[in-house]
């Protein structure tokens, strides 16, 4: 809680290591990459919904997810872990959840939380919240950071369609550091809460959180930043204190289809990968799936454990997620009345804090917007359709809304300037 | 400047019957054009609602049609001129529940008999013309002020 952020998103572009190949600004689904003097910038921030395409394929390792650092842990009194429930999928089958658990206190942290159980919560308050909210259909789930500013960016219409209970890593976040406070007697602003993932996003979410005023965390961790002080914690002996309560319904949100086992007499569908996320979200604002009660959405596909900061194969941690489920059951242990409970008190739900953000229109007057547009269709009778990304600009059209707009020339397009070169030499002969 | 009014955007766009794979790709096109102009989000989902099943109609039922799109700073008007098997009794096609669907469209959830009469519900005009075994015209506007 005491970050301030510097950073408007989650990832930065290392200039030393960028050659300015194209490849981050061909993938990024939002177009807010170009490539300017040979190196690649998130020129458009405002696009940008901090999904970790850029990071997933730069060939140079030059794009970088913004995590906490060991230096930002130091201060606190007391530190607690926070791992998403994809951590318990990333090692081998001889080590349970309990393990892994124990194994972060093993490396430093004093308190440890299963969010995994307040994945659980969520969901009982989940069904109570479909009850409540009977009038819109689908919701849509709130957790995805990425999915959350593509709503916001390209879906305004769909924001009251957002879930607006808290999501399980803030629910953990606020359980633990209440606990702390109590037994050590601490300020909160002593103890470091951590949440130990695999999203790229995480960091943003906690430092400009979108749909509440400030996050619980104090920071996001990378998990395969902290995987080789696990393993190796993993392998010495230690006491066997209980510290999952997780059931797989909870462990089940690690590949991003916790509804089937959540919300079992509910109509849901679990949607992954951003290209599936963009295609539903558009059927959802044409009206469609209404017929469907709750879609749960994560940008990286597979769910989480397709995040880009993970070390295991996301097949493999998927199917270590199915054997957890088998080993774990099908059906969470909570106390199910205490948690409704909770919920009528409104202490699970969220403030409606969610605000459209219009992302880059081509002119706020429509006069000067249309005709923008028409020179963007001039420019494209121009331009060779080879959607090569050797301007720097991901597709021809996003070329032609640059030169519109007084972002880059027309001879920015290589084979236009070939042109120009050869009609000079011409004329030189 | 030119006179500010005057400014349209035009452009045109086709549609292939019986294409289940393309089908609302036009209709998502449009969209994103209205979204870059930065109209408001209300009425590009009017507009969206007339455009999409105009575009399935044209799927469902004709062979093609070319799509004109229009947007001046005063509406956006879509021109769907299919060529099709034209409708003989218009009144009747715009009647809500009256639908010639087959078996088959209604199975992928099409043909409740509510495109027509929901366009007209929701465009600000709404225009339609018929040439029985030649095809059908429609023109709709969506006022932006």
């Amino acid at each position: 809680m005491k970050i301030i952020n510097p950073y408007e998103h989650s990832i930065t572009i290392d200039e030393e290591l960028c050659v300015g190949c194209v490849i981050c600004t061909l993938a990024c689904p939002a177009k807010a990459i170009r490539v300017k003097d040979e190196k690649a910038k998130l020129i458009k921030s405002g696009l940008c919904i901090d999904c970790g395409e850029c990071l997933r394929v730069c060939p140079q390792n030059a794009v970088k997810a913004m995590t906490s650092r060991e230096s930002e842990m130091q201060g606190f009194t007391v530190l607690a872990a926070l791992p998403s429930p994809v951590l318990y999928s990333q090692f081998g089958e001889m080590y349970s959840p309990n393990d892994i658990l124990l194994a972060l206190k093993k490396i430093g942290f004093d308190y440890v939380y299963d969010v995994a159980v307040s994945v659980e919560e969520v969901f009982i308050a989940l069904n109570e919240y479909l009850n409540r909210k009977k009038n819109v259909r689908p919701l849509i789930s709130n957790f995805c950071p990425a999915v959350a500013r593509l709503i916001i960016k390209n879906y305004p219409d769909l924001i009251e369609h957002i879930v607006q209970i808290e999501v399980p890593r803030e629910l953990s976040a606020r359980a633990i550091r209440k606990k702390i406070a109590e037994e050590q007697n601490l300020e909160f602003d002593d103890i470091g809460v951590f949440h130990i993932t695999p999203c790229a996003a995480k960091m943003i979410s906690i430092t400009n959180p979108v749909g509440s005023e400030r996050s619980n965390l104090d920071g996001a961790i990378a998990i395969r930043d902290i995987y080789l002080s696990l393993i190796n914690a993993l392998k010495e002996d230690g006491d066997d204190e209980i510290l999952q309560r997780s059931s797989g319904v909870g462990i089940s949100w690690a590949k991003g289809s916790a509804s089937k086992l959540g919300l079992p007499n509910r109509r849901t569908l679990s949607i992954n990968g951003i290209k599936d996320v963009v295609k539903v979200l558009d059927d959802v604002e044409s009206g469609k799936l209404r017929d469907i009660d709750y879609i749960e959405c994560s940008i990286c596909p597979g769910g989480c454990v397709g995040g880009p900061l993970v070390i295991q194969n996301k097949h493999i941690a998927a199917r270590r997620v199915e054997t957890l489920i088998e080993q774990y059951g099908s059906k969470s242990r909570l106390n199910t009345e205490q948690i409704l409970k909770r919920f009528e008190m409104d202490f699970l739900l969220t403030k409606n804090l969610w605000e459209a953000q219009a992302p880059d229109p081509l002119d706020t007057d429509l006069s000067r917007a249309l005709e923008m547009m028409n020179k963007i269709e001039e420019i494209l009778e121009i331009l060779p359709g080879k959607q090569c990304g050797a301007c720097g600009a991901p597709t021809c059209h996003s070329l032609a809304e640059d030169i519109v707009k007084g972002e880059a020339k027309l001879n920015d397009c290589v084979f236009i300037r070939n042109k120009e070169l050869e009609n000079a030499l011409k004329r030189n002969n | 400047m030119a006179n500010a009014e005057s400014v349209v955007f035009r452009k045109s766009y086709h549609i292939e019957g019986g294409n289940f794979q393309s089908a609302g790709s036009v209709s998502k096109k449009i969209k994103q054009i209205l979204k870059q102009l930065n109209i408001d989000g209300e009425i590009i989902w009017r507009a969206m609602i007339v455009a999409y099943e105009a575009e399935m109609n044209v799927v469902l039922y004709a062979s093609e049609a070319e799509v004109i799109l229009e947007i001046s700073p005063k509406k956006i008007c879509m021109i769907f001129k299919d060529k099709g098997p034209g409708i003989p009794d218009i009144p009747l096609a715009m009647t809500e529940g009256y639908s010639t669907a087959t078996r088959e469209m209604r199975e992928r959830g099409f043909g409740a008999g509510l495109g027509l009469p929901n366009i007209k519900k929701t465009a600000d005009n709404f225009d339609i013309q018929s040439t029985v075994g030649s095809g059908t015209q429609l023109i709709i506007d969506i006022n932006i002020f």
